[in-house]
């Protein structure tokens, strides 16, 4: 096994100092390099957003669509089989394939977060409506509502509270998705840290790569407070104390 | 005879399965009379619920025929469709929505009333909100209607359901052991809800029970089902207990035949 992929653990731990000379070398990097790493994240997270929204916005309805529950099968095994396609690439085989079709740049990552976030919250979705409860479903189906109507009422408000949390963890997931899209010159900060590694300038590299730790972190807490200002409470059915 | 003394619910030899082998309900025959409080007691698995289902069409009969205020109930036939709101079923698990204040559930028995475009945007006409309003206060409920459902006590999301229900202004109630988990005052204080909204609107109750004394108090019919037969059909009149079907007995001695049959 370790002959096939060359696995060896005595180079890990020859190569652990390395992490010394690197954290040497984040103490000698200019501090006006944290501006820039600043600027790039900045473009990493309105890249992720952009993508997030949009492509939630189009998840939405085709979920609506892939419910087993709302639709019979002519409708919802077309779109399943949509929904499958898009998520057969990964988010950065997308961004690959957007460079090519729209050049390089933040464009391609914001269209690759699009069909990603479609493919993965739409899946989700649609798990989550076939999950709803079907005592509300029943009850208010028996008044005579239309489907839209059912959907508004019963679907929305019964799924919602999945929804946010999905949507909050593809954001997260996003962030250090399109942290990466710069690999394919995707724009993102991910352009900077492949481009300082390929000239061995890992100080520097590391910069950049503390910045997006710190943000993955941030966001990581206003989720928490999101959810649980949202989410946990419903999901309780009660009110969470401060 | 007048309008009001006509059956509004009438069923003829009516069996239903949900696996078409085993009968749920076998050879049921009952006329239920308009502006009529009917009850229907039985045991967990007696096929009480089921009855339900068939008057408001969310289920099809094997055998027999149901007419339901002159039309055959299916959920799935359009025209059955836009009578469905004359129907205000409370099922025993309530369906509401939980994460919906008590107003936006109680507006969703208006929906029949509302275009499209208007429902998706919430939007209700001043009048629709001025009468849930109204039924919010009629069930108790003034003062909460911002509230969200999840928030309520038992007592108080059983309120909702009936005036969901009442907000469709309906010509009939189905109410499927909606105290059944409650204590003995709140159950009544339900009852009492339900019956006022039945004499205040003219309305048609059927309700499912598992408490015979209780559905006797509130009930003026009541029919007593049995592994999926109708065995009994009695109500009190004065201080004796009526056999509808084979003549008048003391309370005690059909209270005595109630859980000999039962047990059977």
């Amino acid at each position: 096994m370790s002959a096939n992929i060359d696995a060896d653990p005595r180079d890990f731990v020859e190569g652990l100092p390395n992490i010394g000379i690197m954290l040497q070398e984040i103490t000698e990097v200019d501090s006006s390099l944290f501006v820039t790493a600043f600027w790039a994240m900045l473009e990493t997270i309105e890249i992720a957003f952009i993508g997030t929204v949009v492509g939630v916005a189009i998840a939405l309805p085709l979920s609506l669509l892939a419910a087993r529950n709302l639709n019979n099968k002519f409708v919802y095994v077309p779109v399943r089989a949509l929904l499958a396609a898009i998520r057969t690439f990964p988010s950065i085989l997308w961004a690959i394939l957007f460079v090519i079709i729209v050049g390089l740049g933040p464009f391609a990552g914001v269209l690759a977060i699009i069909m990603y976030t479609v493919g993965f919250i739409a899946k989700l979705q649609y798990e989550t409506i076939e999950a709803v409860d079907t005592d509300p479903m029943d009850a208010v189906g028996a008044i005579g509502v239309s489907k839209l109507q059912l959907i508004r009422f019963v679907v929305l408000p019964e799924s919602a509270s999945h929804l946010l949390s999905q949507i909050l963890y593809i954001f997260d997931y996003n962030i250090r998705q399109t942290s990466i899209l710069g690999l394919v010159g995707a724009g993102g900060i991910g352009f900077y840290i492949i481009n300082y590694i390929k000239f061995f300038e890992y100080g520097k590299a590391a910069v950049f790569m503390l910045v997006v730790l710190a943000t993955v972190l941030i966001i990581e807490w206003v989720s928490v407070r999101i959810r649980d200002k949202y989410i946990v409470k419903s999901q309780r059915g009660k009110q969470i104390k401060a | 005879m007048s309008i009001s003394t006509l059956s509004i619910v009438q069923m003829n030899d009516v069996s239903a399965s949900y696996d078409s082998k085993n009968y749920v309900l076998k050879n049921i025959k009952m006329s239920i009379t308009r502006g009529t409080n009917y009850a229907i007691v039985g045991q967990s698995g007696s096929g009480k619920s089921t009855l339900l289902k068939l008057i408001n069409g969310m289920m099809n009969p094997n055998q027999g025929k149901i007419l339901v205020d002159y039309k055959i109930p299916n959920i799935s036939d359009k025209k059955f469709k836009s009578f469905m709101h004359k129907i205000g079923y409370i099922p025993q698990n309530l369906g509401l929505i939980k994460n919906s204040t008590v107003l936006e559930n109680i507006l969703i028995g208006a929906l029949p009333r509302v275009s499209g475009l208007n429902s998706f945007f919430k939007k209700f006409s001043d009048s629709e909100i001025d009468n849930a309003k109204k039924i919010l206060k009629l069930v108790g409920l003034q003062g909460k209607a911002e509230r969200k459902v999840y928030m309520l006590s038992g007592g108080e999301k059983r309120r909702v359901a009936i005036a969901r229900a009442l907000v469709q202004k309906p010509d009939i109630i189905l109410a499927d052991e909606i105290v059944s988990e409650l204590d003995h005052i709140t159950a009544r204080e339900i009852m009492d809800v339900l019956a006022e909204a039945q004499a205040t609107m003219k309305l048609t109750a059927i309700m499912v029970h598992h408490d015979l004394q209780l559905a006797l108090e509130y009930a003026d019919k009541v029919a007593v089902i049995k592994e999926g037969e109708k065995i009994l059909e009695i109500g009190v009149e004065g201080d004796k207990i009526v056999d509808f079907q084979s003549g008048n007995y003391t309370q005690r001695e059909i209270l005595e035949m109630f859980s000999n049959k039962s047990e059977e």
